[in-house]
């Protein structure tokens, strides 16, 4: 006992010494690193000929991936298996961070709390980013014949845009709240996997200077869509965009096996699936979604390298290829990735609705119906993308039924929504604000989808800011606005601290009154026929395009604010008490901060978590001194301070 | 109102995070110098008489003889017109373009680009000879002018530049002797209309439509009329 116990020791005190001294700047100087050497090498054997410049800058980016994920310390765990020496439990506490203080944040930290944390400010940067390439187009946009940035550099910012906020909302619910609160909500101590769930969001931080180099290497000015032949005429920027894509898919691979895992094998004893909150139906949905969706985008960029890198003609159809072969890769994952967007946003709104309706969830089957039927219908709907590019016309009926269809279990999720609002006595709080507002623009969004999936209609409309306005009221309206109200629900639990309500409220309805202002002036200048994607435009679109530039730097100020609110109230808000909000979900019963492990004893569940006002909606007062936990545990019950009663 | 303070402080830096970006990325590529058509007379032409204005334009198989300067700039092998490809020509003015055409060239993918349209009597000259039409697998480039739906007067003109031979004699500045091509067209009222090369001549391993093709001051540009 005592040798066994020396032998851990000192295994233990081997990641002390090495592992926490790899952090995000190792990171970087070892990606930098290895990249240097990738390119000098790839440069003397591999950039002669017509694919050369492909050769070398994609080896350079796939080296500073490696160099960077070697460099943060995300192999440190195989490395030591491999050597025998495999992790103890104090190592794997130095690896969960256990008193590190603010610099786990920036370590391959495994704590699901920390790694929601980072997920949050790494969505947060890339919405920064891409709103603020979203004012350069509106600027671009705001008068006939403007010149502010030259056609190319337009269209490298319009897929710049593009692909970074797509990025961006897909892991704004799934990464921050899917980490931080999923495994809580559903009583584990952590995720299945720890260390691929820091391995996940570290992939994205070496993905994301490769995606940023692209404008260092001629951008990508095809669009985010990146269709064949374009891309293979593009620069070498788009080698950047490929291997961004690809580390992407990796990445959300991983944090869909992992979250899945975690919710279907790891959920409290007596948490059936019919008392598992919605907000896991929600998020296991749209991870495992992904898992069959991105990789085939995965693919149609693994060909398109090929193309790039050793003259292969996957995509080209004088010698065999097919065009159309990318549009079904793409659109495949195109179509499911609305859905991966949307279900994780529209169920934290589902998940917050309750609490501050003080009611329960209007038909909890009805909504676990809705989503079911939505992952169901998504495989099926991607070729409505692609009615006017002459593939199978006789399928274009099929396709636009699949499309109308997906409708019915959409409006379901809205009813119940509806149904939860429905004669409740709504507290007026700033997280649900996000259902109002999201019902408003998701129906707007959701109806002219409904137009557009109409195969007259598409033909009429395709390639026009018509589309735009639509994918941006689902995406940004419904979305986006669920991960506000998300954000808004669970700050308090994330951070300690109570988000600045009065400011959190000005940001958000000023974003509200913007988006509208934009996107519904976007529609009128669609419906007149104005293209997108296009630097400049006829004096016809004129006025509607200056409404929707004013509409945009609303928007853009009333994000600034919200954010303001963010930041301010993390660092100086008031201290938030452990449940808030009064709601009876598990990730609102433990202490905040919450501790390592979550749960002293893991509780057990014994009835759904939607009791509110049973009987008749309930008066919209403020949280109980005291919230009986849903569970009688065969552990503790806690107390709304978060101490263990 | 320190609230206020906070809030006005990050508007303002969002508006200055803005206002860099897009100065960075606009200065990112510089203004092209514009070439004005020099107007000398009067001609007659089916649409009376009319103020006559000449351009003179080169066609190279690089970027080291026209507006990118010496060096090429960025892109020094990519195929470019020259000295610049910003145009402007005069309003309701006959025009006439000549074109020195220093490049190889290949099969057009769109044999319509093949034949002349647009101009004066439907008709070009090469190398002093009237034509209507090149061999459409014989095209080095082509000039075409498009306009965009709008309320200006339409003008559509295009013009197919036959390909030197692989043989031909070499200059002394270092490019195949050319094909000298002339055209005339009638320009309508003020407008903003954009020109390009229809033949594929730029980058990508087997469409050929990217890089210089789809780059303004290379084988794209811009026509004003005013």
């Amino acid at each position: 006992m005592v040798d066994t116990a020396v032998a851990e020791t000192a295994i233990g005190r081997e990641p002390r010494r090495r592992v926490p001294r790899l952090n995000v700047l190792t990171g970087v100087v070892c990606g930098l690193i290895l990249a240097g050497a990738g390119w000098g090498v790839s440069s003397w054997l591999l950039s002669a000929g017509d694919y050369g410049a492909d050769r070398v800058v994609s080896i350079t980016m796939v080296c500073w991936a490696v160099g960077f994920l070697v460099g943060v310390g995300a192999l440190a765990g195989p490395i030591r298996w491999l050597l025998g020496r495999d992790l103890s439990v104090a190592d794997e506490h130095v690896l969960a961070g256990k008193d590190q203080g603010v610099g786990r944040y920036f370590r391959f930290t495994t704590d699901h709390k920390v790694v929601g944390v980072q997920y949050l400010v790494l969505s947060m940067t890339l919405f920064g980013v891409g709103g603020l390439l979203a004012m350069l187009i509106r600027t671009q946009l705001i008068r006939p014949g403007a010149r502010f940035v030259s056609p190319q550099t337009y269209n490298t910012i319009v897929g710049m845009h593009g692909i970074i906020m797509i990025i961006g909302t897909i892991i704004m619910v799934s990464g921050p709240f899917g980490n931080f609160i999923l495994p809580i909500m559903i009583g584990a101590r952590d995720m299945a996997f720890p260390r691929l769930n820091a391995l996940s969001f570290w992939l994205i931080c070496a993905a994301v200077p490769v995606l940023l180099a692209t404008f260092f290497f001629g951008g990508i000015p095809t669009g985010w869509s990146v269709y064949a032949p374009l891309s293979d005429q593009a620069p070498a920027g788009m080698d950047c965009f490929l291997i961004t894509i690809i580390i992407f898919a990796i990445s959300s691979g991983i944090a869909g096996v992992n979250i899945t895992t975690t919710a279907v094998k790891m959920r409290a004893r007596g948490m059936t699936w019919t008392r598992t909150p919605i907000f896991v139906f929600g998020t296991v949905s749209s991870v495992a979604l992904g898992v069959i969706a991105f990789p085939m985008f995965m693919a149609a960029m693994v060909l398109e390298g090929l193309n790039r890198t050793t003259g292969t003609v996957f995509y080209d159809a004088a010698h065999g290829g097919s065009a159309w072969l990318y549009a079904h890769l793409f659109w495949l994952m195109g179509h499911p990735e609305v859905y991966v967007i949307l279900l994780p946003a529209f169920a934290a709104v589902l998940e917050l609705t309750p609490v501050f309706a003080r009611k329960p969830l209007f038909s909890f089957l009805g909504a676990v119906t809705g989503i079911a039927g939505i992952i169901g219908l998504s495989m099926f709907v991607w070729a409505h993308h692609m009615f006017i590019s002459g593939w199978a016309p006789a399928l274009d009926g099929p396709f636009m039924l699949t499309t109308e269809l997906i409708s019915i279990p959409t409006g379901l999720l809205i009813l119940v929504l509806l149904g939860t609002l429905w004669r409740g006595t709504v507290w007026m709080r700033l997280p649900v604000m996000a259902t109002f507002a999201m019902l408003w623009n998701f129906i707007i969004g959701g109806i002219t989808g409904i137009y557009l999936s109409d195969v007259p209609v598409d033909q009429a409309m395709h390639g026009s800011m018509f589309v735009t306005a639509h994918f941006h009221f689902t995406l940004m309206g419904g979305a986006l606005t669920g991960f506000a109200g998300a954000l808004a629900y669970w700050f308090p639990k994330m951070t300690g601290r109570m988000l600045d309500e009065r400011l959190g409220m000005i940001g958000f309805w000023i974003i509200q009154i913007g988006f509208n202002v934009t996107f519904l002036g976007m529609f009128a200048v669609g419906l007149a026929g104005q293209p997108r994607r296009v630097a400049d435009y006829p004096s016809l679109f004129a006025t509607g395009n200056l409404v929707s530039s004013i509409g945009a730097y609303i928007i853009g100020s009333g994000a600034l604010i919200y954010l303001y609110a963010v930041v301010h109230s993390w660092r100086h808000g008031r201290r938030a008490p452990g449940n808030p909000w009064g709601a009876k979900t598990l990730e609102w019963q433990v202490p905040t901060p919450v501790p390592l492990e979550n749960f002293t004893v893991l509780p057990v569940v014994t009835s759904d978590f939607y009791g509110y006002g049973e009987g008749g909606s309930a008066a919209p007062t403020p949280a109980p001194r005291r919230i009986a936990a849903p569970v009688p545990s065969g552990a503790a019950a806690t107390t709304q301070e978060g101490g263990t009663a | 109102m320190r609230a206020f303070v906070g809030v006005a402080g990050t508007l303002l830096g969002g508006a200055v995070a803005v206002a860099l970006a897009g100065t960075v990325l606009a200065h990112a590529t510089t203004a092209p110098h514009q070439l004005r058509a020099q107007v000398s007379g009067t001609a007659s032409t089916p649409q009376g008489e009319l103020p006559h204005a000449f351009l003179e334009l080169d066609t190279w198989p690089d970027s080291m003889a026209g507006e990118h300067g010496p060096s090429g700039g960025s892109h020094p092998d990519w195929v470019s017109y020259g000295p610049a490809s910003s145009l402007s020509v005069p309003a309701h003015s006959l025009v006439t373009v000549t074109i020195r055409q220093y490049d190889t060239g290949g099969e057009l993918n769109n044999d319509f680009f093949g034949t002349v349209r647009g101009t004066v009597d439907g008709t070009a000259t090469v190398d002093g000879r009237a034509v209507t039409q090149v061999d459409p697998t014989e095209v080095g480039h082509t000039f075409t002018i498009h306009a965009i739906p709008s309320s200006q007067d339409p003008l559509f003109v295009s013009v197919p530049l036959p390909a030197v031979a692989d043989d031909a004699p070499v200059l002394d500045n270092g490019y195949p002797a050319p094909h000298v091509i002339t055209f005339s067209f009638i320009t309508g009222g003020p407008g903003s209309y954009v020109w390009q090369c229809e033949y594929p001549c730029g980058d990508g391993t087997y469409a050929n439509f990217g890089g210089p093709m789809s780059a303004q001051g290379y084988m794209e540009g811009t026509l004003t009329v005013g």
